[in-house]
């Protein structure tokens, strides 16, 4: 101990030595980081949540190369009314919609799909007949009574561009270039805004729209609540330190951890995912609570001393804080790194890493600049430490030590309810995410897909890969049939609504050469036939129409099943079985199916979200308990330590299971981050315990009565900052983050309050040795009472 | 919007001719020169498409192919001879000279022993699976008078030969939405008056396409292109059409271009 004291001793004699130098260093640090911030770039994209290797996302992508399948932007035309879309006048607005957005130079013209645009395949004894579904613009309720007709006469797109009972209706646009498509979002929303509706509900979806919306979202977040949390934090060192010093010091080192996370991550060509944007609110909160602390002690140091020199004050306050704050600052950063080391999503990776880079150069600063900015000011008096008396602040933490000592044991058994709680939510606890969940209920977003899920067979997709042994195997009717077979199977799953693939074309094209009848509607026995339909096709098609059903040698097809949901507990279900199917039932050595699609992707990732979760928070709980362990050099000290973030862990578990909250991208980290940063408290209060037991010579349970209105007060502010700050996450207009914020300010609110009460009354009833407890405890409780006596005869 | 785009279009080729119109032949002094050429009134050739998506991946069909005036009116027959799957398919079409009437479109199946009629197309439609429209195949090397406006831009060199570029523009939005293109640039050699290459920009004024007329030579006195290669710029797809066996002299009996004929088979 006594080597140890000196180190520091003659470190923060050697840093105080010279503090321009180490402030102006500092400086350097802030503004050469910071330098690279304005090089960051927003990644918004669902697919950023996996790594670019990931097989699964490699052969979504390779399947969309193949078929030239690009995700659309939607325009959703919804009529309630008796006759849905089908009346002149939405029928008409269709149509209006449908120039409209051909008029776009962004939108590619010819693969704009609508009912506008699209030709009914019909038939008579002659022969085929190719028309538009709008042969005349629809005038009178007869001719949207004929066009209903038509269409729902013509199964290929039914659920997919008209609603199965006629209630809504799309247009289907794709744009050039898909960095474009947020700007074309906000065009289509103003042009949905400007249309002649009579009733209908226009809504504007599709993937573009999601990835510019949460562009949008990011930057009115970062705009509104980096603010808001630096006001906040200003005003809580202002009320607890009452001087200038008090406010620019921590402001300093909020800047220093800000910058340097933002900074490497821009120097390291990083881009800003969703969940990272959430960094620099938290590291606001949690990078400011070391210099609270500090500041604190420093504070109360001059109020017991006012006689000593500032130089002399300094280094004494950091040779007492210098422990736990470096001891708390890696403890956060070990959550932190829970999180970056055992996700595989790059998002999340980013996200601990850099957090990680913010936190310890705050802690670096806190042990650096903050001394050094102290000694260069003369000793100002805060008026919240007098020496006359406690603050409200001290006097109430007081209050709560006296009645959290005497009852002991109502706080142990109150401890234990919640573990049970926990335990219980803990084991309930499941994995549902669905990117429409990103966004806020009341969004037009959330409410477009709401809609098209409602009225159409579903926004989310399912793709089947058919792959055969030879070129135009396709053709081949056992392998229609068995594609046929597949798709009924599909359609047989729950939140499957429906499929399309080249077999629903083909069964068409028989029956419009069949003079239209229904019974023909079916996959003829001949393969010349169905290759000759194509060619009879193609004299009035494009080139590339089957390019998203068939590849060009007809050895490959797709199969796109549509969900009406993208909840990962629903499409599970959905995959496992259509993989059994597959297995079990489709694949021969001549064909071969093999799942993709936006559904399958997400079911995978999802799929390792649970045990990552449980990764992280194992790793910083066994990580940060070791850590106490060495600090506090006793292994009971580690236990006591970690019992505080355990049960905020815990009621966290209880309470994402009370308000059904789901463990989703963001809320699988907080477990991590609660533990890491929720240890702090713990960690001051047994390392002030045993510093007034073992250093000072002070009876053990006086020195619990006296850790209260120090300590107590001092962490009630870090406290208040670091809720504060994942509080105001809370605000956030991403949903994920708001519930990430909430949850961790709700586990470090419970942290603080056991801490402040559970630990203590622990260490009242183990009375632990490695604190400085004798070992004959009924000395102790012999001491006890009388212990107490003193403190009340304290002014 | 589109009228705009038109407008400006126009205001650029109008500026930048006006200060060469000095020595270059007008467009449609040119236009009239193709026209005035010979084409023969039959011509049975045989026809190989190669068409190859983005991909590479590529499909190869031969036919016979008979193109026979009847006055103004154009009629076409195609008799698939390969691949196997769609050997004996028979396409046959009647274009009428007045734009009013609908084409007359049928092809036979042999896999279903009928012959179905199908469905007029529109003038931009692509044309069995190929990247050329119906317009384009009915055209074949002339030019379409009434559909545009057209200055003289520049000269200029294809494959080596030497040109004049001929901007034409569609006279209305309606004709442009039913050619599928806005405008279009050719290249026409000025010494025997045939297109050697064409660009086509979309309804967004986006470029489309580009056609080339290659191995142009003379048959039976009749300057032939042998070879059409079309590349579409928007889907990467190309099509490339090989011209052979190529007759003007021998005539084409009227029969040909009978429903009959279609089914039996030539």
């Amino acid at each position: 101990m006594k080597t140890n004291q000196s180190i520091p001793h003659r470190f923060f004699f050697a840093v105080t030595a010279k503090p321009k130098t180490i402030m102006a260093l500092a400086f350097v640090i802030i503004i050469a980081t910071g330098a690279f911030i304005p090089t960051l770039t927003i990644d918004s994209r669902s697919e950023a949540f996996l790594p670019e290797d990931d097989p699964a996302l490699l052969y979504r992508d390779h399947v969309e190369e193949t078929f030239g399948l690009k995700d659309p932007m939607v325009i959703a035309v919804v009529n309630k009314g008796e006759h849905g879309v089908f009346n002149p006048q939405s029928l008409q607005l269709i149509q209006w919609l449908t120039n409209e957005v051909m008029k776009m130079p962004e939108i590619n013209r010819d693969r704009v799909v609508s009912l506008a645009t699209e030709d009914n395949i019909t038939g008579n004894e002659e022969g085929m007949l190719v028309e538009k579904f709008y042969k005349n613009q629809p005038e009178t309720q007869n001719d949207a009574d004929n066009i209903r007709k038509a269409v729902m006469d013509f199964p290929l797109y039914l659920g997919s561009l008209v609603a199965r009972d006629g209630s809504s209706a799309l247009i289907v646009t794709e744009v050039y270039d898909v960095n474009e498509a947020p700007k074309v979002y906000e065009k289509l929303l103003a042009l949905v805004e400007r249309a002649p509706t009579h009733g209908e509900q226009l809504h504007v979806a599709g993937d573009g729209a999601v990835s510019g919306y949460l562009v949008t979202y990011i930057n009115a977040d970062s705009a509104r609540l980096v603010p808001i949390s630096v006001v906040i934090i200003t005003l809580l060192c202002i009320l607890s330190f009452r001087t200038w010093r008090g406010v620019l010091i921590p402001t300093v080192i909020i800047l220093s951890a800000t910058a340097s996370a933002l900074g490497f991550m821009a120097a390291a060509g990083v881009p800003i995912y969703v969940i990272t944007t959430s960094m620099p609110i938290l590291l606001v909160g949690v990078a400011v609570a070391d210099s609270i602390h500090v500041l604190s002690q420093y504070y109360e140091e001059l109020a017991n001393h006012p006689e000593k020199g500032q130089r002399e004050l300094v280094v004494r306050t950091m040779e007492l804080m210098w422990r736990p704050v470096t001891v708390t600052t890696l403890t956060s950063m070990i959550g932190f790194l829970g999180i970056s080391i055992s996700s595989f999503m790059p998002s999340m990776q980013a996200f601990g890493l850099f957090s990680l880079i913010g936190l310890g150069v705050a802690g670096l600063f806190s042990l650096t600049f903050v001394p050094a900015a102290l000694v260069i000011l003369k000793p100002v008096h805060s008026s919240a430490f007098k020496t006359s008396g406690p603050d409200i602040f001290s006097r109430t933490m007081d209050k709560v030590g006296g009645w959290v000592l005497g009852h002991t044991k109502i706080v142990i058994f109150l401890a234990f309810i919640v573990c049970v709680g926990g335990v219980i939510g803990a084991l309930k606890l499941e994995v549902n995410e669905s990117w429409v969940e990103n966004f806020r209920a009341s969004e037009p977003i959330f409410l477009a897909d709401v809609a098209i899920n409602e009225t159409l067979d579903g926004s989310n997709t399912l793709d089947i890969v058919i792959e055969t042994a030879n070129k135009e195997d396709i053709f081949k009717p056992e392998n229609l049939r068995r594609i046929d077979a597949l798709q009924s199977f599909l359609t047989t799953l729950p939140h499957v609504n429906g499929s399309t693939s080249i077999v629903d074309y083909i069964k068409q094209m028989n029956r419009s050469l069949n003079e239209n009848k229904t019974s023909e509607y079916l996959i003829p026995d001949d393969v010349d036939l169905i290759s000759q339909y194509f060619l009879l096709y193609s004299a009035s098609g494009d080139p590339t129409d089957f390019e998203e059903q068939v590849d060009y040698d007809y050895q490959m097809a797709l199969v796109r099943a549509r969900l009406d949901s993208a909840r990962y507990q629903q499409s599970k279900v959905v995959v496992e079985e259509a993989q059994k199917y597959i297995d079990y039932v489709f694949n021969t050595d001549e064909i071969k199916a093999t799942l993709s699609g936006r559904v399958n992707v997400d079911y995978h990732w999802l799929d390792t979200l649970l045990g990552t979760q449980f990764k992280s928070v194992l790793f910083a709980l066994v990580l940060v308990w070791l850590l106490v362990c060495v600090s506090l050099r006793s292994f009971y000290g580690g236990i006591l330590a970690v019992i505080p973030v355990m049960l905020a862990c815990l009621s966290v578990y209880a309470f994402m299971g009370v308000m059904g909250i789901t463990l989703a991208v963001g809320t699988s980290m907080t477990a991590a981050i609660a533990l890491g940063i929720g240890v702090d408290f713990s960690i001051h209060t047994l390392d002030r315990i045993k510093l007034l037991i073992t250093d000072q010579g002070v009876e053990p349970d006086v020195a619990l009565r006296r850790l209260f209105p120090t300590t107590g007060r001092a962490l009630l502010f870090s406290f208040v900052a670091v809720f504060v700050g994942f509080g105001i996450l809370g605000l956030s207009y991403v949903p994920p983050l708001s519930k990430l914020g909430m949850l961790i300010a709700f586990s470090v609110l419970i942290s603080f309050i056991s801490s402040m009460t559970v630990l203590p009354a622990l260490i009242k009833q183990l009375k632990p040795a490695f604190l400085g407890y004798s070992k004959k405890c009924s000395v102790c409780e012999r001491n006890e009472r009388s212990a107490l006596e003193i403190i009340k005869q304290q002014p | 919007m589109k009228k705009l785009i038109l407008n400006s279009s126009l205001f650029l080729v109008f500026f930048s001719s006006s200060i060469l119109a000095i020595e270059l032949p007008s467009g449609d002094e040119i236009a009239l020169k193709i026209n005035a050429r010979d084409e023969g009134i039959a011509v049975s050739r045989h026809l190989k498409m190669q068409m190859t998506d983005r991909h590479g991946k590529v499909r190869v069909r031969e036919t016979r192919a008979f193109r026979k005036y009847f006055g103004d009116e154009k009629r076409t027959a195609i008799f698939y001879l390969k691949p196997k799957n769609i050997k004996d398919t028979a396409f046959l079409t009647y274009d009428y000279a007045d734009k009013e009437k609908d084409d007359d479109q049928w092809l036979y199946l042999p896999a279903m022993r009928k012959v179905r009629r199908i469905s007029a197309s529109d003038r931009g439609d692509y044309f069995l699976g190929t990247d050329l429209s119906y317009e384009d195949i009915k055209l074949e090397t002339r030019i379409s008078i009434k559909d545009y406006t057209r200055k003289t831009i520049a000269e200029s060199e294809v494959d080596g030969f030497h040109c004049y570029v001929v901007a034409e523009t569609t006279v209305d939005n309606e004709t442009a939405e039913e050619l599928g293109h806005l405008r279009r640039e050719s290249c026409v050699d000025d010494n025997i008056w045939i297109v050697r290459k064409s660009q086509f920009w979309d309804l967004q004024d986006n470029l489309l396409k580009t056609t080339y007329f290659r191995d142009i030579s003379k048959v039976q006195g009749i300057w032939t292109a042998h070879t059409i290669d079309v590349e579409n710029h928007k889907t990467g797809h190309h099509t490339k059409f090989t011209f052979s066996d190529v007759d003007y002299s021998k005539g084409v009996k009227d029969s040909v271009f009978t429903k009959n004929v279609l089914k039996r088979g030539l």
